[in-house]
């Protein structure tokens, strides 16, 4: 190419001219503007989330970001109230055989899916089929394992018949990945990941994956005068100021996951109002049991002694937290009252930790998980407390693939700081903790893992409660892990939404019967 | 062989090479999609089971092989966590990330240029003293920092422009400019910031030289001399710098997408990274680096044309 004529400089004046006129034109046509959400009409309802979901496929994905969506989708079998209490949703009624293997569903009639079929029970079959087929690649299939055989009995009435007994079964089907796809779009491969169709309240009408969804009324939902909402559009906000402005300015009628350290401008508002709901979240100091000093149960003991677990939880976790002093949320049915067997005594850990030969000093790796500036604040007052009694904690902070693999997965930590999720079965919580192969922190106790077995297979609730009391009272004992205690979730809305509804444990919203 | 030929051929072995350190860096940063996909209620059986239908208990080099061969055939794989072809992904999200790195390019030159010649003009003067002293603060201040403080002021507090999110230019060019304002601002006035000192000390040093005293001795006037000569000179390392910048944008602009809740490439990759969705990553930084040899390239064209001097033959 050779070079040519200066004219393309004069051009390039020229050209600059004309843009700068054109930011401008844009600038000045911009002005009169009004987001949307300011003026957005009472049908229309705007939830500020922190993440969007990886796919709208409920059976593809373990996300609570995308149950959190999938929810208005989708419905299941059962459902949980404000208790933790399963209801009848897509079920109306079940009954489950005396030796428990064998639980019949009788179906609501008249439920139709966006498009158009009518639910009966050959789409529970194909539903459930569907998941455990390899080639759905469900990260969730473990949890239907036990499932032997569905069968259709009569359009509305499906048996499930299970090859052991599994009392979490009905908790199971509750969860977001028991959402209940029609068996037509099952058996021609319907691409649910961006195209759902269920019998949910909602549905789709545009998705801009990292941006927002935008739900329609399903006019033809079962729930009679619901929803109430025409439009429900979720925006994916990470940033917490932008989340508390655009509540603040009126363009987000309800923002998720509201920090600690917001709510005290939020409360002095009248327009806001602050949705308060105690999480089913544990928080936990994990104890490596495989590491030499940390197998002596004096050593665990002695961390608890250290740990001023209160001031640790309401520091870090906000002034609402509730301590306890068992591997169990506190909204579990299952909780029990445990006294605190260790309570915050830095000379009664330097006195055990001599005890176990370690009064001269112990060193030992604190490792703290990225993406939880909660988890890491914790770890910096653990750290100072430890220190009081001659327990040096070196503190890391990892991201959180690096976590799950290393630190999770492969044990490679002394100390680690973590929330364990809410779990509707006790199950879900304990299994695995008392084989050391099973359990991140390593914990060997037979009696543990006999008692956790046992309430697996049991379907007395009186009964179940009794096992897993004993089983959390020797893990407290055992000083397996640290519990720090249940902080509090806060969500946000404009003062005039009613019926935002978030969900028991399982964290998904119910917009069915909120109004603005 | 012309130029522009050659120089394309010779991006395919540079994508090669992205491609293949990328694949290996994927390898040894520690976690799987599997084991992150479950998180903590992850099972060993689950994670194994995950793993092996996700076909990662396959060698590395099998793996490898598949995904070049697949490349050179223009596929770029499907996205485990996704479920979606991340050419499709990838498409989607391109447009964005164009037009804000595009638009806070455009204000970075519309301002830059103007005040960094004025600033050069007038060397030392109280005007000049200012243009440095505003173009340090832009250079300090984050650009996360000030996309907040746009959107508080200009979205929040004067509901101006949107808060959050992206209309497509196809579907309503008005709210497409609305949408890109405030990004590209936040964006654009630490690029400004850096090229204005830029523009004004190659204006500077073309000004002081013996062709402009004597065009000004002949009796030329001093804006055509700044126009015809100065410019033309003082452009070529100006824009060397503004296109690799430009590069640089393309290459994610990561925070501020965060910040303004762009679905652009920049969070689709910090996504696939996360997630170890290693496809969707490799997928990325394969478009990334074409864009950028063809950024490079189409600027070593435009050499010629500002400066008679270089030819390509």
């Amino acid at each position: 190419m050779k070079g040519r004529t200066p004219r393309a400089l004069t051009l390039g004046w020229k050209w600059q001219r004309i843009l700068l006129f054109l930011v401008s034109a844009a600038l000045i046509a911009g002005a009169p503007g009004v987001p949307a959400g300011a003026q957005s009409p009472r049908d229309r309802f705007v939830f500020a989330l922190s993440g969007g979901p990886d796919t709208l496929d409920p059976q593809a994905t373990s996300a609570t970001l995308a149950f959190q969506v999938n929810k208005s989708l989708y419905d299941t079998l059962v459902e949980v109230d404000d208790e933790g209490k399963l209801m009848p949703a897509l079920a109306e009624s079940w009954t489950v055989s005396p030796d428990g293997l064998t639980w019949t569903f009788k179906l609501r009639s008249g439920v139709k899916f966006h498009h158009g079929k009518t639910l009966d029970a050959g789409d529970v079959k194909a539903t459930l089929e569907r998941i455990l087929d390899p080639a759905t690649r469900s990260p969730k299939r473990g949890d239907f394992g036990s499932i032997r055989s569905v069968d259709v009995v009569d359009p509305l009435t499906v048996r499930i018949a299970l090859g052991e007994r599994f009392a979490p079964f009905l908790a199971t089907l509750a969860q977001g990945w028991g959402a209940i796809l029609p068996a037509d779009l099952i058996a021609k491969k319907q691409d649910f990941a961006t195209k759902p169709v269920g019998t949910g309240p909602f549905t789709v009408a545009e998705w801009q994956r990292d941006s927002f969804i935008r739900l329609q009324r399903f006019d033809g939902y079962w729930r009679r005068g619901e929803p109430k909402l025409r439009e429900v559009l979720i925006r994916f906000v990470p940033e917490s100021a932008v989340k508390i402005a655009g509540l603040l300015s009126g363009e987000f009628d309800a923002v998720d996951a509201v920090t600690t350290l917001d709510l005290p401008r939020l409360r002095a508002n009248p327009n806001v109002k602050i949705i308060r709901s105690v999480s089913s979240l544990i928080n936990v100091v994990a104890i490596n049991s495989s590491r030499p000093a940390l197998r002596d149960v004096r050593v665990r003991r002695a961390l608890w002694y250290a740990i001023d677990r209160k001031q640790v939880l309401r520091t870090a976790y906000g002034d609402e937290s509730i301590v306890a002093n068992e591997f169990m949320d506190i909204t579990s049915p299952y909780y029990v009252e445990i006294p605190d067997p260790y309570p915050y005594n830095p000379d009664q850990a330097r006195k055990l930790l001599a005890e176990a030969g370690y009064g001269s000093g112990l060193t030992l790796d604190l490792a703290l998980p990225q993406p939880y500036p909660v988890h890491i604040e914790a770890g910096q007052l653990v750290q100072a407390m430890l220190a009081k009694a001659g327990v040096t904690a070196k503190p890391r902070v990892v991201e959180w693939g690096f976590w799950l693999s290393r630190v999770y997965g492969g044990g490679e930590y002394d100390l680690t700081i973590i929330g364990h999720t809410g779990k509707l079965d006790p199950d879900g919580r304990l299994f695995g903790f008392g084989d050391p192969a099973r359990n991140y922190v390593k914990y060997q106790n037979q009696k543990v893992e006999d008692l956790i077995l046992a309430g697996r297979i049991t379907t007395n609730l009186e009964h179940r409660k009794r096992i897993y009391a004993e089983a959390l009272k020797i893990m407290t004992q055992d000083a397996m892990l640290i519990p720090l205690g249940t902080p509090v979730n806060y969500a946000a809305t404009l003062s005039t939404v009613r019926g935002f509804r978030q969900l028991y444990a399982i964290d998904t919203y119910d917009f069915r019967s909120t109004t603005k | 062989m012309p130029l522009v030929i050659r120089r394309l051929l010779a991006v395919a072995p540079t994508v090669l090479v992205v491609a293949t350190v990328t694949f290996i860096a994927l390898q040894v940063i520690p976690g799987d999609i599997a084991q992150i996909m479950l998180g903590t209620d992850a099972r060993p059986e689950d994670v194994a089971r995950l793993r092996q239908e996700f076909g990662l208990d396959r060698p590395v080099i099998v793996r490898y092989a598949e995904w070049l061969g697949n490349l050179v055939r223009g596929n770029l794989g499907t996205s485990i966590s996704y479920h979606e072809p991340v050419a499709h992904l990838i498409a989607q999200r391109l447009p964005v990330t164009i037009s804000v790195a595009f638009s806070a390019m455009l204000i970075a030159i519309v301002i830059s240029l103007p005040l960094g010649v004025i600033a050069a003009r007038q060397a030392w003067s109280p005007v000049d003293l200012t243009v440095l002293a505003g173009s340090q603060l832009g250079l300090a201040v984050p650009t996360f920092w000030m996309g907040i403080l746009l959107l508080l002021g200009f979205a929040a507090a004067l509901p101006i422009f949107p808060l959050q999110g992206y209309v497509a230019l196809a579907s309503n060019p008005l709210e497409w400019g609305r949408h890109l304002v405030l990004p590209a601002v936040a964006l654009g006035a630490e690029r400004t910031a850096a090229l204005v000192r830029l523009v004004r000390a190659s204006v500077l040093d073309e000004l002081n030289r013996d062709y402009v005293r004597t065009a000004r001795g002949k009796g030329l006037a001093g804006a055509f001399v700044l126009r015809r000569h100065v410019l033309r000179n003082a452009l070529v390392p100006v824009l060397t710098v503004a296109s690799l910048q430009l590069g640089y944008l393309l290459g994610g602009t990561i925070i501020i997408e965060q910040v303004f809740g762009l679905p652009g490439l920049g969070r689709l990759l910090l996504q696939g990274i996360y997630s170890r969705d290693l496809v969707v990553v490799q997928g990325a930084v394969v478009v990334i680096a074409v864009m950028f040899a063809l950024l490079n390239l189409s600027v070593d064209l435009l050499y010629a044309r500002v400066d008679p001097r270089i030819t390509y033959d």
